[in-house]
């Protein structure tokens, strides 16, 4: 018989669930990425509250020491490894192939062993509150000896997680060098990459040189409590300060890691919704290479105060002061895109537009903080948890958002409601504001961070109270999301390839892309090339 | 035209109120607490010098995001409806790349002149000369050393108007705490194997508060540490019978280093805390055995009094025999 037998069941990979575990498509990846980062978002951000609501009043008893400690430390960890640098992941791998105009990234089946490591370097860090001793309390920068001394598993689950991590971002981190490098589109030359592209093709740099670094400082840590090592035990004759520096070797340059590539997402939403081309994309895309290099000279201005030698105190002055200029270069030519458009106000504009404003309060801070004789008197205090707020929650978070509620149309062909995300743009903005702004006032009247308890009334105890009626704002704006999203699923606007109009060439292909991204891709003849798509139509019309 | 107006207005009334408010002293934290001491004055300086320029940025970015959101909002236009197509303009990225470069330089320089008063000890003053004090940190607990052997815990006792220099260290087996008391200047860590300097010259007598501020565990926020400035002769005369006393093992020695270094973890009635419930506990009447406990640690018990001389064992043990002896010999 020469009939080819069709087989009767669908092959167990292709089920509903089989499909999304067995998938290499570098959207799913990239879903999942996102969806895993959203669900450790809402885990770290109760973790916040419960902080917020024990420093609400002074003396309180809501937590015990022990779990705030553990609290800090996994809501530290949380944000910074299984949110901020993973859902950049995400919307790299959901991109970066689309808008270079590539089937899929370079290494697929690298780019699934990426995600699942991710995910279960999340487990193995959660896992740690059911361990002996409960989950690490020595803070997300796990300083020696401190975090030595601490008896129980915690501290070794988390030193374990963040070597899977390491690897996950670090495989991650070559794919999209790999995919960058080699797969662009005919015409697609660096200077016409969209400039989230470069912001990837920066981070993953970034993480290439740094991520090695981390996973020798934290073998050398587990070698320490595991192996009778004492790299870094004073009383055997380590150095406790050897491990700050290559912590923070690591972990300046992961503050960039994570501001880079939300820039880059600002990057792409500031044109659209203003109908102008970005103002000075040559000086947008270098700035973001220079400030990568600039990040890996200024690790020490976390250490202003552990009694460097001056000249290195001033070195580390300068380079971190330098860090302003290409910082300042960006948000000037985001104020000049903005500059004569026609600017409307959908919600992913919004959150572009908050990124600016609170973004510039994050980095003036770090003015202060890097000059030294000042840092001194706030290093370590609540001025510092405002700033770093200011830089990755005002900076990293409302980048995401406006990329979530941007690209949300592509990945899942609806459009956000445009009536929630408004609202939720304006409870994360005020209550971010509330949240963190009287921070600064804290750390200026003396309130270090990491105390699960103070005994001051008044200022102390007013600034807290509004931080924390800030941060349930804050929550309720998250909430409106989680709620857009929810509804949306069923009953959304249908989005149509280029709901906004755009310039990249994600929007060239249907919503949600099919499996092989395009069947046929333009020649790229300039950065916007679906603008230039859509003037040749007019002009055929015409 | 009018809403621009309004949104000038309204950023130049901020402003204003901020600035008044900032002026109206240190209260509130616009500004680093009321310095009271050289070192801390420049800092403060250096403060005002640096929201300077921030302020101006801030504003110049603030409020032109305000003006070009609302000059520029669709209104009644198309939504596809193109604004004129300017890639950008060089000498524009010259000009806002260089004007920083200046302004970062300005903030530079002023930190640099300010240095030699933040950085270097006064030999002496009008006052009197230089004191030396040792600052060694301990979880949870700030020992002070006079250079005539007197030892004080938490509270540290200074002349005012005197410069005082801080050696601080910790004992190679603690972990890092980070001494500061704002009014006195920056903080300055204390690190375990590395000695560490710093120094304050107050300004006015009274009590100047502040706390450990390098995450040191359990009881980090527990940690506290003041200074109480006295006028210069009292200072002296304090130091004088103190120093007395202490060589009897008598003095506030002994209150004080159980309040410091064992009621943190104990209860101040050594009713237990992060650690167990004292009371009716032999060791506490039991010399030699309570000083090996305090001198080795146990278990998740520091070695508390590693660095002790004898005087402050038969001090603290003087303090627990008076204040526990009735209540474990009652119970």
């Amino acid at each position: 018989m020469a009939v080819r037998a069709e087989p009767l069941l669908v092959p167990w990979y292709r089920g509903r669930v089989a499909s999304w575990v067995t998938t290499t498509d570098h959207k799913r990846i990239g879903i999942l990425y996102i969806a895993t980062s959203l669900f450790f978002f809402g885990a770290g951000g109760i973790l916040a509250l419960l902080m917020r609501a024990q420093l609400a009043t002074p003396n309180e008893k809501f937590l015990t020491r022990n779990s705030y400690d553990e609290v800090f430390t996994m809501h530290g960890t949380t944000m910074i490894f299984l949110v901020v640098v993973p859902i950049l992941a995400g919307f790299g791998n959901y991109l970066v192939p689309l808008m270079i105009g590539a089937r899929d990234v370079a290494f697929p089946r690298l780019n699934a062993f990426s995600y699942w490591m991710f995910l279960l370097g999340g487990i193995v860090l959660y896992s740690s509150w059911f361990s002996t001793g409960g989950a690490p309390k020595a803070g997300w920068t796990s300083y020696v000896p401190l975090s030595e001394l601490t008896s129980g598993s915690g501290q070794d689950l988390w030193i374990l997680s963040l070597h899977i991590l390491t690897i996950s971002s670090f495989a991650g981190a070559v794919n999209f060098l790999a995919t960058i490098h080699n797969m662009r589109t005919r015409g697609m030359t660096w200077m016409r990459l969209p400039l989230f592209v470069w912001a990837i093709e920066t981070y993953s740099i970034l993480l290439v040189l740094v991520l090695p670094v981390l996973g020798a400082g934290l073998t050398l840590l587990l070698l320490d409590r595991q192996a009778g090592t004492h790299f870094f035990l004073p009383d055997k004759g380590g150095s406790a300060l050897l491990y700050q520096h290559v912590f923070w070797f690591f972990g300046h340059p992961e503050v960039y890691i994570m501001v880079l590539p939300a820039m880059g997402i600002v990057s792409e939403v500031l044109p659209v919704f203003a109908r102008k081309p970005i103002f000075g994309y040559a000086a947008i895309a270098f700035s973001t290479v220079g400030i990568a290099f600039f990040s890996m000279l200024v690790w020490a201005h976390h250490m202003f105060a552990v009694g460097l030698p001056w000249g290195l105190q001033s070195f580390f002055m300068i380079s971190s002061m330098a860090v302003a200029i290409p910082t300042g270069v960006k948000i000037f030519n985001w104020l000049a895109t903005i500059w004569r458009g026609n600017v409307s106000f959908a919600t992913p504009m919004l959150f572009a537009l908050g990124f600016i404003g609170v973004f510039t309060i994050g980095g003036l801070s770090g003015i202060f903080l890097a000059a030294f004789p000042f840092d001194w008197q706030v290093t370590d205090t609540y001025f510092v948890v405002a700033h770093l707020h200011y830089v990755l929650f005002g900076g990293s978070m409302f980048g995401i958002f406006a990329g979530l509620y941007y690209w949300w149309p592509k990945m899942f062909g609806r459009v956000l409601d445009e009536r929630l995300g408004k609202a939720s743009f304006w409870l994360m903005l005020v209550g971010f504001n509330v949240a963190f702004f009287p921070q600064h006032m804290l750390g200026l009247l003396g309130m270090p961070r990491r105390i699960y308890t103070y005994y001051h009334h008044g200022y102390w105890e007013a600034y807290n109270l509004t931080s924390t009626i800030g941060s349930g704002i804050m929550a309720l704006g998250v909430l409106a999301f989680v709620v857009n999203v929810v509804v949306t699923s069923r009953v959304g606007r249908r989005a149509g390839n280029d709901p906004w109009l755009a310039d990249t060439l994600e929007w060239y292909t249907t919503s949600p892309p099919p499996p092989h991204n395009f069947d046929r891709v333009p020649y790229v003849t300039s950065a916007r090339p679906l603008r230039d798509l859509r003037r040749r139509l007019a002009e055929e019309r015409a | 035209m009018r809403p621009r107006h309004g949104f000038v207005a309204l950023a130049v009334a901020t402003l204003a109120l901020l600035g008044a408010g900032a002026a109206a002293g240190s209260n509130g934290g616009l500004t680093p607490i009321d310095p009271s001491s050289p070192n801390a004055d420049r800092i403060t300086g250096i403060y005002w010098f640096i929201l300077g320029f921030t302020g101006f940025i801030f504003l110049v970015v603030e409020i032109s995001l305000i003006l070009f959101v609302v000059r520029y909002r669709r209104r009644g236009r198309p939504s596809d409806q193109e604004g004129p197509q300017i890639r950008g303009n060089t000498r524009l990225e010259y000009a806002w790349t260089l004007a920083p470069v200046l302004i970062l330089a300005a903030i530079a320089a002023f930190v640099f002149y300010k240095l030699p008063g933040i950085k270097n000890v006064p030999a002496a003053s009008a006052q009197g000369a230089r004191i030396d004090v040792t600052v060694e940190a301990h979880r949870f607990y700030w020992e002070y050393r006079y250079s005539n052997g007197v030892v004080a815990v938490d509270a540290l006792r200074a002349p005012v108007g005197v410069p005082v220099a801080l050696t601080l260290v910790a004992p190679k087996d603690d972990v890092i705490h980070s001494w500061w008391i704002p009014a006195f200047g920056g903080k300055t860590d204390v690190i375990p194997g590395h000695t560490n300097h710093t120094w304050f010259q107050a300004e006015k007598t009274g009590t100047f508060r502040g706390q450990c501020a390098e995450f040191c565990g359990v009881q980090h926020a527990a940690m506290l540490a003041s200074v109480q400035v006295l006028p210069a002769a009292r200072f002296r005369a304090w130091l004088a019978s103190e120093q007395k006393a202490q060589a009897k093992g008598d003095g506030r020695l002994g209150a004080e280093t159980w309040a410091g270094a064992c009621a943190k973890c104990h209860g101040q009635q050594a009713q237990g805390l992060v650690g167990p419930d004292l009371r009716g506990n032999s060791l506490l009447a039991d010399r030699n055995g309570l000083e090996t406990l305090i001198r080795n640690g146990r278990g998740e018990m520091p070695p508390v009094a590693e660095t002790w001389k004898e005087n402050q064992v038969t001090a603290l043990f003087g303090y627990v025999k008076r204040t526990f002896a009735k209540a474990s010999s009652g119970g």
